[in-house]
């Protein structure tokens, strides 16, 4: 069986950051209002053609905040955001992507 | 359902909160599945090479040895458990969650007991929903497995499955010729998509014996589960043969595992005994892995 990208431990760091142990044994740190501002959710990017919607991500407040975070299956997570949303699937793989910027 | 990490990386992160074993618990109470140890989806891309007849037999050898097992046919547009193994439909709720009816200690769960309608005609969307509800409506109580008979393909009904629990593993079942292969391997790339390991392959429709000589006919081609179990690198579970002992079985509403004269049947107990050594497997390598469920509650 292939080794797959997984979490091993999650937790909330500060007010502002997210902590996550991966299963290959690195570490990233997330601040929750970049990934409120990274949510990949059809809303937030266009399907087609990939663009973000930057007038809906302008709108986004600094003081938005997690409320919870839960796992979706085995392969992601959701996040219900302060400000009410919370349809997008962050995909184990995605959020690595992300830490690795 | 899953495990937790309690190993701590530094005292630093030991002040801080964090989603442990007490938190999950108490987050779950009212968790339907929390008592099921391992939810196992049954599935291939393609319709008609014998999900259901996989599903039932395996639900049944694992009942044999002495497990608690559930069976819930997820396939809502043309369900088989119906015909393969028909239940009565629940008539109990505890805590708002249906109590699933049980044939000889096994429980079942199918749409068709949900509806009074001839078909179920429904998008996307609804169906997703419909299946979750399944899932998450019906107080499975405590069970060894949760054998999920997975309808064809990888659209809505899928995805919410695999979205809704944290699946220990799919079995994919094919049969042997090209055509089914093509839709099986979509179905395999789904779930590595989703991240859910792959148990393994059953191969169904192998070859046929047809008494009158001992030769063995290959009348949808040689090898087809073997090469899908190559290049996934995944075991084959098992093959099996065409067998008019399976089909009169399925019809009779008894699978076929059930009666110990049939040839059929030890191929299906050989196939059980290959799951859970896959299972066992898997077991291992998710502990020294990654979580199963979680949830954080930000402060």
């Amino acid at each position: 069986m292939k080794e797959q990208l997984g979490v091993k431990e999650i937790w909330q760091v500060d007010k502002q950051t997210l902590g996550i142990v991966w299963t290959d044994s690195s570490e990233n740190r997330y601040d929750v209002v970049a990934l409120r501002k990274s949510c990949p959710c059809a809303v937030c990017v266009d399907e087609t053609t990939g663009q973000r919607n930057q007038a809906l991500m302008d709108d986004i407040s600094d003081k938005v905040r997690p409320v919870t975070i839960q796992s979706t299956g085995q392969y992601a997570m959701t996040i219900a955001f302060s400000d009410g949303h919370g349809s997008g699937i962050f995909t184990f793989d995605y959020l690595k992507s992300l830490g690795s910027k | 359902m899953g495990f937790w990490s309690k190993k701590k990386t530094s005292t630093q992160k030991e002040a801080e909160p964090r989603a442990d074993a007490k938190a999950k618990s108490a987050a779950t109470s009212k968790d339907p599945l929390a008592g099921v140890r391992h939810i196992i989806a049954v599935a291939s891309g393609k319709g008609g090479v014998g999900k259901s007849t996989v599903a039932s037999n395996l639900a049944k050898t694992l009942q044999k040895r002495g497990f608690k097992v559930a069976l819930l046919d997820a396939d809502i547009y043309g369900p088989s458990l119906p015909t393969m193994l028909p239940c009565e439909p629940p008539s109990k709720m505890r805590d708002e969650l249906v109590v699933p009816p049980e044939r000889e200690g096994l429980a079942i769960v199918s749409a068709e007991m949900f509806s009074t309608k001839k078909a179920h005609i429904m998008r996307g969307p609804m169906a997703g929903n419909f299946v979750k509800q399944l899932l998450l409506a019906v107080d499975w109580g405590q069970r060894d497995y949760l054998i999920i008979d997975y309808p064809p393909g990888t659209g809505d009904i899928q995805l919410s499955l695999s979205q809704s629990t944290p699946l220990r593993g799919a079995i994919i079942v094919t049969s042997p010729q090209k055509v089914a292969l093509a839709d099986v391997k979509k179905a395999c790339e789904f779930f590595r998509t989703v991240k859910v390991p792959m148990l393994g392959v059953v191969e169904t429709m192998s070859w046929f014996e047809c008494g009158s000589c001992s030769e063995k006919h290959f009348i949808f081609g040689r090898d087809g589960g073997t090469s899908i179990a190559k290049e996934f690198a995944i075991p084959l579970l098992g093959q099996i043969p065409l067998d008019s002992d399976i089909t009169a079985a399925a019809d009779a509403g008894q699978p076929v595992v059930a009666s110990s004269k049939s040839l059929a049947a030890k191929y299906f107990d050989a196939i059980g005994e290959q799951v859970l050594a896959a299972i066992g497997k898997s077991d291992i390598e998710q502990r020294t892995s990654g979580l199963g469920a979680f949830s954080l509650k930000w402060q």
